[in-house]
């Protein structure tokens, strides 16, 4: 069934007036129509459901997972040895910069955003975001800023200035080819697909929850995901002005950057790390309210501290905007500046060690199972702390100076973005795989994912402590004998690499079998892992409408609720209903009048269009005049269109409304 | 089956097969100990490591050692916050898992454990924070400092010049000495660096002696270093600069104060200047430096034909508008922004071995002609950036960043470094 907005006199029409029933469209005509009921490819590129969308978010996403890890292997198999002659000096460096920017851009933040996309919606019992075609314009822009960002390896380079891109390196005279130009443009339209999808998101967990549901009976990962989108709101128009700064300084001779004429480099760190430390809380956070999602369903325990952990989030979110300059130790602030930063940091630590504390407490007394998606969560837990206490260690400003720009530092945020991000993320992965795609992934290959992906993090990025302690420093193409003797280290790290390129290809080869699999058996359950929030009250995968009938919240785990009770008798918690009776109920009460958005052509228009304002900025400024008035175009496509199929479009055509009026006096 | 029985999903059958959830419960104790192990293991291991040249854990000076004195502690409390979550994470994991026992009771959270358990980190931190402080001030102030030196970072090599102020004429700066590359200070001194750049950001790094500080164009930031006794001391630029930033190295040198006036004597001395109608080796190859690389390299007190200075300007053909000063050259261990040893492998092993009271003497004594590394000499004046890796292609202005190939035959490259040589 696909529902699609259709004139309300259709419904509104009482029975028995005489008026024919009418037939949804299968084509609209008009100027701007809306495209009605498309088929294959078109159903995907011109939806605007949140649940495909989010499903496209993931599929790119991953892809870039995949450019980024091989990046990561050529870097790894570079410093295997000293001397390395795989890659060039040149080639280096842009390597590094192209795995940082593709991991954190490209990857952990769009994968965020898939499944904050898919899973907000059904965790608040709504039928879709806010503004779903602005949901539709940022996945499409994501993918123009993506794909516009990699083209630079086809068109003379990456991008060589490291992903922090400090200026004056990064200005025309000491970074010449067009890489970073491709980069700065390329991340401003991935920043409009950010801030676009956080606006929408923010309105939509703020407007759209199911009745009853407070902000405190709202789903954790909701929460946290809430936290980004205003992280994100803050964080992305810093980067913007920065990447204008040092488009306009290679491009238009803005001189920003430039000492001669008076400025101070400085700036462009100040407002990077404005933005790039409250980056790294979107990129955690997420993770975070995944595993507190996963370890309550298999810990069969609420949530240890819901309000600790939903309000530390917060705290991490608010807090994250006074230690950017942590970055900048050794950048000669002043020790004044140093010591406030030093304290701030250290304070951060704080509700970050809450929230492990909660997730430990969480599985305190309870029930634990180890399917792969907990075995996810728990490494969360265990490679986070080592991240974190790592953190603590160079919060300590003056050892931060004998640390920063070492190995100890990529090993510290590796622990953090892998150990914290990564493995939500597959924890994400197991847990709600059989709620979008229907089927159970393979527990077998799901273990041999995790252990895998365990041994090889660490013997990746665990020997980076001591290479790092033992004064190796980063984005060096190579390293000798006469200051690193870190020959042995540095090869347990290459090896560690292809396990950890091992497991993911177990995760892979996983998704394929199961996927290929005609056994029965991988045919997931309505509620496969005894869930506790409303997205499990709906079927595998969702419908359109994700809900027959909005569920009404009584409780924080509404789900959980409805299937179990307190017997007051005995006082143990004893089950009162399936979730196949809990869904019967939803059906029988399902509502008759759903609205759902119609699917819509002009979001791609828009997206698309900037790009070649992107070319037109790096090559030939016509182009600039020419993706504007695409811009411009769409926009005026998109505020025209009809939100419904025109009454004309129907066979018969729908009646007037003054018609209407007539009928039903 | 585990996953059989899992996949027929309803949950009274979803409980894990007996031996698998003994066999998931000790391999994840494993990788808990496993994580614990490493953890320990790489602060054992960073303690008490090889020698590694730019270990960040063996203080050799009075900045670096109060770093250390405030780093161990914490690395030791970090340490056992971590082995104490390992061991309840552990615990949890092997203790409550799913053995048939009832659902627990849905309890959301005791506050007052809550707030306990977060005042303890918080009181943690504060105590950590504290020592911290302390630390950043006492680093940070130079007021002690009995000589300065302005350090400039440019791509992809360090500039060094003493400077001939009141402070240190007390040393034998009475005129200003430029070098590059080797730090040179007096042990138990401590020494001003006063840094900036001449292009883009670098970062001046000597682990043993202090941590970093960056040299950013436009500005001038202090830092200082003292050594504890003379020493030979590894570092590098620390903020990504390029190109070759993996090559731009930097040492520093302790000397004490009878080897350092020594050194300060030598560097004051002008080069000799060859008679143009000399026809020794020396000469010919005075003359073909003068040809070839007088335009960018200084060396100081040589003369052109007619008797005139011959004044190198490099800021007609270089970026940054720098190159290093080569009139004492000779006297460095290292050249090409420290990327290559100019010393041969036994003078090199002999340097870095060298015992604390010796260190002076071996170093004082520079490249003798048994010492010369003269194929890396000889292979850097060949093709340069074949070597290191540089821009030089000229850019708008017609500038370059790094030394491009000369095209040098093989007897000028044979008499330039003959002349070399004598730049002692």
């Amino acid at each position: 069934m696909a529902i699609i907005e259709q004139p309300r006199t259709n419904v509104a029409l009482p029975a028995g007036t005489g008026a024919p029933a009418l037939v949804t469209p299968k084509e609209a005509k008009g100027m701007f129509a809306r495209p009605v009921e498309p088929k294959g490819w078109r159903d995907w590129v011109f939806t605007v459901d949140h649940k495909k969308i989010g499903i496209m978010y993931g599929v790119v996403a991953f892809v870039f997972f995949i450019v980024g890890g091989l990046e990561a292997m050529l870097i790894r198999l570079q410093l295997a040895a000293p001397n390395g002659k795989v890659l060039s000096a040149e080639q280096y460096n842009q390597m590094f910069t192209m795995h940082a920017t593709t991991m954190v851009f490209l990857f952990v933040m769009p994968m965020a955003s898939a499944f904050a996309n898919y899973f907000v919606p059904l965790q608040i019992g709504a039928r879709d975001v806010a503004f779903p075609r602005i949901n539709a314009f940022g996945l499409w822009t994501f993918v123009a800023g993506a794909i516009f960002v990699n083209l630079s390896w086809f068109l003379g380079g990456g991008a060589d200035g490291g992903w922090f891109m400090y200026a004056p390196n990064s200005t025309k005279m000491f970074s010449p080819g067009h890489g970073v130009d491709f980069w700065a443009f390329g991340l401003q339209i991935t920043g409009i697909a950010s801030l676009t999808g956080a606006i929408n998101l923010i309105v939509t967990c703020i407007n759209m929850r199911a009745p009853g549901m407070s902000l405190f009976k709202m789903p954790i990962f909701t929460w946290m995901i809430m936290v980004v989108q205003f992280l994100l709101v803050f964080a992305m128009p810093v980067i913007t002005v920065a990447l204008f700064l040092l488009s306009f300084s290679r491009g238009f001779g803005g001189a920003f950057f430039d000492v001669k004429q008076g400025a101070d480099p400085l700036l462009w760190q100040h407002l990077f790390w404005i933005f790039g430390h409250p980056e790294v809380y979107i990129l955690v956070l997420p993770s975070f309210g995944i595993v507190s999602e996963v370890l309550p369903v298999f810990s069969r325990k609420p949530l240890f501290g819901y309000k600790f952990v939903a309000i530390s989030g917060a705290a991490i979110g608010f807090v994250g905007w006074g230690v950017w300059a942590h970055h900048m130790f050794a950048s000669g602030l002043g020790p004044i500046s140093v010591l406030v930063f030093s304290m701030a940091t250290m304070m951060i630590a704080v509700p970050t060690g809450v929230k492990i504390i909660n997730w430990t407490l969480t599985m305190w007394g309870g029930k634990l199972r180890f399917t792969t998606a907990m075995l996810f969560a728990i490494g969360l837990i265990v490679e986070f702390t080592i991240g974190g206490l790592s953190g603590v260690t160079h919060a300590v400003a003056p050892s931060d100076t004998q640390q920063t720009d070492t190995y100890y530092i990529v090993a510290h945020f590796h622990y953090v973005l892998f150990g914290g991000a990564i493995f939500g993320l597959f924890s994400g992965f197991y847990y709600w795989w059989p709620k979008v795609f229907g089927r159970l992934l393979n527990e077998r290959w799901g273990k041999a994912n995790f252990w895998l992906m365990v041994i090889g993090m660490n013997l990746t990025f665990g020997p980076m402590h001591i290479v790092g302690l033992q004064g190796q420093p980063r984005r060096m193409y190579r390293y000798d004998e006469s200051n690193v003797h870190a020959r042995f280290w540095n090869a347990i790290s290459t090896v560690g690499a292809f396990v950890l390129a091992l497991g993911i290809l177990c995760f892979i080869v996983n998704v394929v079998i199961t996927h290929r699999s005609k056994n029965p058996a991988v045919k997931a359950p309505l509620d496969p892992w005894d869930a506790r929030s409303l997205e499990w009250m709906t079927s595998n995968p969702p419908p359109a409408h994700n809900f027959d009938a909005i569920p009404t919240v009584h409780e924080l785990d509404e789900f959980f609720h409805r299937k179990y009770a307190v017997d007051h008798e005995t006082d143990e918690i004893k089950q009162i209903a399936t979730a196949e009776q809990i869904m019967a109920e939803q059906m029988a009460h399902a509502e008759k009048d759903i609205h759902l958005p119609s699917p819509s052509y002009w979001p791609l228009v828009v997206s698309l269009s900037l790009p070649i304002i992107g070319f037109g900025v790096i090559y030939s400024h016509i182009l600039i005049a020419v993706g504007a008035l695409v811009t411009i175009l769409g926009l005026f496509g998109w505020s025209m269109e009809p939100s419904v199929a025109t009454k004309d479009d129907y066979e018969p055509p729908a009646p007037t409304d003054d018609a209407i009026k007539e009928l039903t006096a | 089956m585990n996953h059989d029985t899992r996949r027929t999903g309803s949950p009274q059958t979803m409980t894990v097969h007996v031996e698998t959830r003994q066999t998931v419960a000790r391999r994840t104790w494993r990788r808990v100990a496993g994580g614990t192990a490493l953890l320990g293991g790489a602060l054992l291991l960073s303690s008490c490591s090889r020698n590694s040249p730019q270990d960040t854990w063996k203080p050799k000076g009075d900045s670096a050692r109060k770093i250390d004195n405030l780093q161990r502690p914490v690395f030791l409390v970090a340490g056992i916050v971590g082995v104490i979550v390992f061991l309840v994470v552990g615990y949890a994991v092997t203790k409550f898992r799913d053995k048939g026992q009832p659902i627990p009771k849905q309890s959301h959270g005791k506050p007052a454990l809550e707030i306990v358990l977060t005042i303890i980190p918080f009181v943690i931190l504060a105590t950590i924070g504290a020592f911290t402080a302390r630390t950043i001030v006492q680093i940070a102030d130079t007021k002690g400092c009995e000589m300065t030196v302005n350090v400039t970072g440019q791509q992809w090599w360090w500039e060094y010049a003493y400077p001939a102020t009141a402070e240190n004429q007390k040393y034998g700066i009475t005129k200003p000495i430029v070098t590059s590359g080797e730090l040179v200070i007096p042990a138990g001194t401590c020494v001003l660096l006063r840094e900036t750049s001449r292009d883009v950001i670098h970062s001046f790094w000597i682990p043993a002696l202090n941590g970093k500080k960056d040299a950013v164009p436009g500005r001038v930031h202090e830092n200082k270093l003292e050594a504890d006794a003379p020493g030979y001391f590894a570092g590098q630029c620390t903020e990504f600069c390029g190109l070759s930033h993996a090559n731009m190295r930097q040492w520093a040198i302790a000397l004490n104060e009878e080897d350092f006036a020594t050194w300060v004597q030598n560097q004051q001395r002008v080069a000799t200047v060859y008679a143009e109608t000399d026809d020794s080796p020396e000469a010919l190859g005075y003359r073909a430096f003068r040809q070839n690389c007088s335009r960018c390299h200084q060396v100081n007190g040589m003369q052109n034909a007619d008797g005139t200075p011959t004044i190198a300007a490099p800021e007609n053909n270089i970026v940054a508008g720098s190159v290093p000063n080569l009139t004492h050259l000779m006297t460095r261990s290292r050249f090409a922004g420290e990327t290559f040893p100019l010393l041969n492998k036994t003078c090199t092993e002999r340097l870095t071995k060298a015992a604390s009271e010796q260190l002076g003497a071996v170093y004082l004594e520079g490249v003798t002609s048994d010492c010369l590394n003269r194929t890396q000499l000889e292979a850097w004046l060949r093709n340069a950036p074949g070597e290191k890796p540089m821009y030089v292609k000229p850019d708008a202005k017609g500038l370059l960043r790094g030394m491009p190939n000369l095209g040098l035959s093989e007897k000028q490259i044979d008499s330039i470094v003959t002349y070399l040589q004598t730049l002692k």
